[in-house]
């Protein structure tokens, strides 16, 4: 019996574009918002998402049903694609600073007033620059548990590691990011 | 239990998947240790904060870029996309609107002119009446018509007569262009016979036939 995911790479397959649709809406977001967490640029992400997606419609036919769920095999491919894309800019790194959130936030419809939007901007700018300052493999497991919100075991699947290892670098990013936060929040008050 | 043990479980605290023995030898340590209570907090205000990380939406251009280099297919719009895409869209151009404005406001101002006036009330609207209305507004717009025919038999004359008018002028203006003027004659050349000029060769008009 297939599964929903497994039907639509079926008809994918089958060359039924308005299936490939339903993909890209279904799983295009993720993988945008997971190449930001990475780039921390807007258009780096873009790109990224169209590369990472391109790559997915071109190696359809790669896919099994039993090498694990189409979420997966997607974030595995995006993770792979990112992590290059990583290597390839830590060589050649571009000038300037991160994007800001503000206009992120806006968009948010958590938050539509208007200060609790720029409350949440800084909050999540603080977060951001305490994330960059983590080695890749904690900053990785913290986006994939704490900000997609992927299961342990999903993520185990993905980074092709033991689950116990998942948990402790899980744990050890927070531990480290708390630690970090802490210091700068006691700057911060230092200052002001 | 020294703090840096405490550390490794902090989180399997947090999500409340510890054993219980663990779990209530690091409740214990929490409560004595303030570093490590912070450190909890300071962890948990993190994972909020990672749940509410705003997330960026993927615009509709970009969704149709990515399409268009995958499947080749464009992306299916919605009836609302359809709508704004192929009616109010092309609406909004100044062009069109200026010209749908002034298209209404001319229909109107012609309903307004050649509508025969009818006063109709709810309460006088009965068969009879409706087919009085009809009538009337039938012997009204027949009336209309025929002053419009007249009108119409008044220009025409009136055209055929400015028309006469001019021709007899024209008529009059190339006769006076036809009469030779006087010393001017050649004398060698015999004088042709009257009959044989054609009438137009002297003035290269030809206006009515002779």
């Amino acid at each position: 019996m297939l599964s929903g995911d497994q039907k639509l790479v079926e008809r994918c397959l089958q060359g039924d574009d308005s299936a490939w649709e339903i993909v890209v809406n279904l799983y295009g977001k993720r993988i945008y918002n997971l190449s930001y967490r990475y780039t921390n640029r807007r258009e780096e992400a873009e790109d990224l998402t169209q590369n990472i997606l391109i790559r997915v419609y071109q190696n359809l036919r790669s896919y099994r049903l039993d090498a694990g769920s189409f979420q997966n095999w997607i974030l595995r491919v995006a993770r792979n694609l990112i992590i290059d894309h990583y290597r390839q800019v830590r060589r050649f790194p571009k000038t300037g600073g991160s994007e800001e959130l503000e206009t992120m936030s806006i968009q948010d419809e958590k938050t539509p007033n208007p200060q609790r939007a720029a409350e949440q901007a800084e909050a999540s700018r603080f977060l951001q620059d305490g994330l960059q300052a983590l080695s890749p493999e904690l900053k990785e497991a913290i986006i994939l548990r704490d900000i997609e919100g992927i299961a342990y075991q999903d993520i185990a699947e993905l980074l092709s590691v033991p689950e116990g290892t998942v948990k402790s670098r899980i744990n050890r990013g927070r531990l480290e990011l708390a630690k970090l936060l802490t210091k700068r929040r006691a700057l911060l008050g230092m200052q002001m | 239990m020294d703090c840096s043990k405490v550390e490794l479980w902090l989180s399997e605290y947090m999500e409340a998947s510890l054993p219980a023995e663990a779990a209530d030898a690091v409740a214990k340590h929490l409560v004595s240790c303030r570093n490590c209570s912070a450190l909890l907090q300071e962890m948990r205000s993190i994972v909020s904060l990672c749940h509410d990380y705003p997330s960026l939406e993927m615009g509709p251009e970009f969704v149709e870029r990515i399409l268009l280099r995958t499947s080749g297919r464009p992306r299916t719009r919605s009836f609302r996309e359809l709508l704004h895409q192929h009616i109010i869209r092309p609406l909004l151009t100044p062009r069109l609107a200026i010209g749908a404005t002034l298209a209404t406001l001319f229909l109107f101002l012609m309903l307004d002119l050649m509508l025969p006036r009818l006063s109709v009330t709810f309460s006088s609207i009965s068969p009879a009446g409706v087919v009085r209305l009809m009538d009337r507004g039938a012997r009204q717009l027949y009336g209309e018509g025929l002053r419009a025919y007249n009108k119409k038999n008044e220009w025409q004359e009136q055209y055929n007569r400015f028309k006469n008018n001019t021709l007899n002028n024209l008529r009059s203006i190339m006769e006076q262009i036809d009469v030779p003027v006087e010393g001017h004659q050649k004398t060698e050349e015999p004088e042709p016979p009257k009959d044989d000029a054609p009438k137009e060769k002297s003035s290269g008009l030809f206006l009515w036939p002779a």
